[in-house]
């Protein structure tokens, strides 16, 4: 937003009042807001155990699996989808590296990539019959993840697989820097990834051309049905990366736990949309909102909460974020729009 | 323009009150006024036409009495009660009106039962049972009335077209007696283009059913294009132009081509384009052979550079669906397209816009642009490939490049950053132009490209098309709107039934021309 052509505001006298480039719009960082308040009122009620360097890092550390498999599933978002096979995939993941590492003696790193490519197979799945077939993947994911769901079962006999390669937590993930646990680390730099992807590349834009309006891509050249296909393939294979990070910090795989991620990163990813870029899931958002969670459920265990809380947390800030999106969305709509249009010649 | 009302006075003396009246309404969209006060009324037992051009307000009146926009002002009455606007989500359904739009308003997979059901139990309270055996006897009752023979069991997309009118027809009026309720007042039902996809021998059928209306005293607003079904069917006939009333006439005694004079207003002299260098010798930048879509059948085409080529026809003719069917957007039934003696073997609209072929869709807020998105973001689409640089999409030469066609076009406000929906429907489409001619395009495929565009953007859109084609571009615009053949087109194509029925040159192009060519009467 540095163009500053002098030409450009002498052609244009039909701008009566040359309003600022961008509007300020508080509402923006409300989030950002919200979580520093909270961070601070934790910190008064709980000084002795909430602001310590311990807890950040815990809850910095805690939250990189969930951070990742949002940061997949924004993906799909973007395009207008939802995935919400992500869980399943995740877990379907997980148990995939137990089982190669610990039951069929597979080198670590070889079943790791293996568990990857078996997440990614869901994803081509997916976008088969939703692309094929021309189906509504909110209902082809919810199959599709319980058909995955069931395969877990099968390939696991059910039962937690532990003693997974000691290699995996140690080297790649739970090692800090900086008293905080690497795999944080990664979790940002997908991060930084996913925001390049969708605001430098031509790739990112078709997204979110394909999710706002499917015909005027489609007019536009963009070839919808394949995009979304890829959408749903890279959401899957991060799901799996997610999968591979969760194995790794509990070495070990249960058939069900995976499930528990689901509504946190829809969380993230809706109240995400709310923050820095209103109304479009953005990964910076959903980074901030995916802390701010944390922060709220970490900071009321503290003072004594039950763990029911973080259900209670999850969920309504899942409500709460799409409320608030809509209400944030049509009061800057007015502004916006009061700025545009300052006379309209009748 | 201002002889709207005598008529209506002199000719309303004789007979009883209105059902329907409608005083000087007015209604604008983002200050342009779609309504400039018209007036209207119908009288009980009478068939009554609503006749206009396109934007002349017809659909904007139905809109306000269906509750789907408020009137600035103006009052409407029925039964002589006075009503002003705004008249609620429901409309003035609750005071007797009943609404049968073009596309029926019927679910493909339910019952005629359950349709007829739907009025009646729909404002009950939500959990009474439904009386099947009753609605059933009451549905059956009303079908028999108006001598309408369908199966109640029967599913919507078991029935052929005409039946499914008449059954939106029995429909809304059964709904309506419903509310009135106890002994049975004059309802007033609006028809809107309910013959555009009938088979023309089975519009007949329908008209039966409004003669049945007309003995039971009921009113029929009847709005259509085709004057012959109008003169044929109607009593009066009322006319809109540019928002207002032109006139309302008896139907006994009207030729068409008075009605065709109400509908344009005074002769129009012919506008100078500037004259056009038509490469007729070369061949055809893009042709069609043998074209069949779902309207369009056999259609034979060449498009030549340098010209601007109109389309026009009656809604269901065939010519709405031809940029379309050009550009690959749908694949087409049967015949090929040619570009420059190549026959096109891929023909979607990614391998079009690589051609240099491209498309401005009608529907501007579902197709041509997101609203929800900036005026850069809208313009950006075509060019990302070629300024993605590597992987990275250079934003800043997209910016300027929005931000020069803005200026070159004045769109209002200048600045790329502004968000798409927020324009007005001129800006918006001076946008949407701007940015497909920086593709700098041979072929520019047009659907109704000043819909819902005010008259100072109108012309800067004329310019910008005649430049455009001065430089070697060819032109198809498909459209109903005369004026704008008259300013634009170096020749017309009308269609009729998906066929070309005649084809006017140059200076012939006049608005009582083309009336005349789309308002023919059946050949057959």
């Amino acid at each position: 937003m540095t163009t500053t052509d002098p030409v450009k505001t002498t052609a244009t006298p039909k701008a009566p009042r040359k309003a600022a480039k961008r509007p300020a719009e508080p509402e923006r960082f409300a989030l950002l807001g919200v979580w520093a308040v909270l961070f601070l009122v934790f910190s008064l009620i709980v000084p002795e155990t909430f602001p310590t360097t311990a807890n950040i890092s815990n809850m910095l550390g805690s939250q990189a699996v969930l951070l990742v498999l949002a940061l997949g599933l924004i993906v799909p978002l973007r395009a207008g989808d939802y995935d919400l096979s992500v869980a399943s995939t995740l877990n379907l993941s997980a148990v995939v590296v137990a089982v190669l590492n610990v039951n069929q003696g597979w080198n670590i790193w070889a079943a790791v990539i293996a568990a990857i490519l078996v997440s990614m197979v869901v994803g081509v799945v997916n976008g088969f019959i939703i692309t094929r077939f021309d189906i509504d993947p909110f209902i082809v994911t919810l199959g599709i993840g319980t058909v995955v769901q069931g395969l877990i079962y099968q390939i696991s006999n059910s039962v937690t697989i532990t003693g997974v390669d000691r290699k995996l937590s140690d080297t790649m993930l739970t090692q800090p820097f900086l008293a905080i646990p690497v795999d944080f680390y990664y979790a940002i730099a997908l991060c930084v990834l996913v925001w390049y992807v969708f605001d430098h590349t031509a790739f990112g834009q078709r997204l979110l051309f394909a999710g706002q309006s499917r015909d005027v891509a489609r007019l536009n050249g963009v070839n919808v049905s394949r995009l979304r296909w890829v959408s749903m393939i890279i959401s899957a294979g991060v799901a799996g990366v997610a999968g591979v990070i969760y194995a790794g910090t509990t070495a070990s795989a249960d058939p069900t736990s995976g499930a528990a991620f689901l509504l946190p990163a829809f969380a993230a990813c809706f109240l995400g949309s709310t923050v820095l870029k209103i109304g479009r899931f953005n990964p910076w958002g959903t980074l901030i909102a995916v802390y701010f969670l944390v922060t709220g459920i970490t900071g009321l265990q503290l003072m004594g909460a039950q763990q029911y809380v973080q259900q209670l947390f999850y969920g309504g800030a899942l409500v709460i974020a799409v409320i608030m999106s809509k209400l944030v969305k049509t009061r800057g709509e007015r502004r916006r729009q009061a700025e545009v249009r300052p006379d309209v010649p009748a | 323009m201002t002889d709207p009302t005598t008529t209506v006075a002199s000719s309303g003396a004789a007979t009883s009150a209105p059902l329907l009246r409608v005083t000087g309404l007015h209604k604008s969209f983002n200050g342009v006024p779609a309504l400039r006060g018209v007036d209207l009324d119908v009288r009980p037992g009478e068939v009554h036409g609503l006749l206009g051009a396109n934007g002349s307000g017809k659909s904007t009146l139905i809109k306000v009495l269906a509750g789907f926009h408020d009137a600035d002002s103006g009052t409407v009455s029925i039964h002589g009660r006075d009503l002003s606007s705004p008249f609620g989500p429901r409309g003035l359904r609750e005071e007797g009106m009943g609404f049968v739009h073009q596309d029926l308003g019927l679910a493909p997979a339910g019952t005629v039962l359950e349709h007829m059901a739907l009025d009646n139990v729909g404002h009950a309270s939500g959990f009474r049972r439904v009386d099947w055996t009753a609605e059933r006897t009451r549905v059956r009752e009303l079908l028999d009335r108006f001598e309408v023979e369908v199966d109640v069991d029967a599913t919507i997309d078991m029935l052929t077209p005409v039946q499914r009118a008449m059954v939106a027809v029995v429909r809304a009026v059964g709904g309506q007696e419903r509310i009135a309720g106890g002994e049975r007042r004059g309802q007033i039902l609006v028809l809107d283009e309910p013959t555009v996809f009938l088979p023309r021998h089975e519009v007949g059928m329908l008209f039966a059913l409004l003669d049945r209306l007309r003995a039971a005293g009921d009113a029929v607003l009847l709005v259509s294009h085709d004057l012959d079904e109008i003169l044929q069917v109607t009593d009066r006939i009322t006319v809109f132009r540019n928002g207002e009333t032109a006139g309302t006439r008896h139907t006994q005694g009207s030729t068409r081509d008075d009605l065709v004079q109400l509908i344009l207003g005074a002769r129009d002299e012919h506008v100078a384009k500037g004259a056009a260098v038509v490469h007729d010798d070369r061949p055809p930048l893009l042709s069609a052979r043998g074209l069949t879509g779902n309207r369009i059948v056999d259609l034979d085409l060449d498009l030549h550079a340098g010209e601007v080529v109109g389309i026009t026809g009656l809604a269901g003719s065939g010519f709405e669906e031809l940029p379309e069917l050009l550009y690959g957007v749908r694949a087409p039934r049967a015949g090929t397209v040619v570009q420059e003696g190549q026959p096109v073997t891929d023909l979607r609209p990614a391998a079009s816009m690589a051609r240099g072929v491209i498309l401005i869709p009608a529907d501007r807020k579902g197709q041509g642009g997101v609203l929800g998105l900036t005026v850069m973001e809208n313009m950006s689409l075509p060019f990302l490939t070629r300024r993605a640089r590597g992987f990275r999409v250079d934003w800043k030469a997209i910016e300027a490049q929005a931000q020069e066609a803005c200026d070159r076009l004045n769109v209002v406000p200048p600045r790329p950053e502004a968000q798409f929906g927020h324009l007005s429907g001129g800006n918006q489409q001076k946008a949407l132009l701007g940015k497909w001619l920086d593709t700098a395009p041979r072929v520019m495929l047009l659907s109704e490209p000043t819909q819902g565009v005010d008259i100072g953007a109108r012309r800067e859109i004329f310019k910008l098309i005649r430049a455009a084609v001065a430089e070697g571009m060819s032109v198809l615009c498909a459209t109903s709107d005369y004026e704008q053949l008259v300013e634009m087109a170096d020749r017309v194509i009308v269609l009729d039934e998906g066929r070309i029925r005649t084809e006017i040159h140059g200076d012939d192009i006049t608005k009582d021309a083309l009336a005349s060519a789309v308002y023919a009467e059946e050949a057959s």
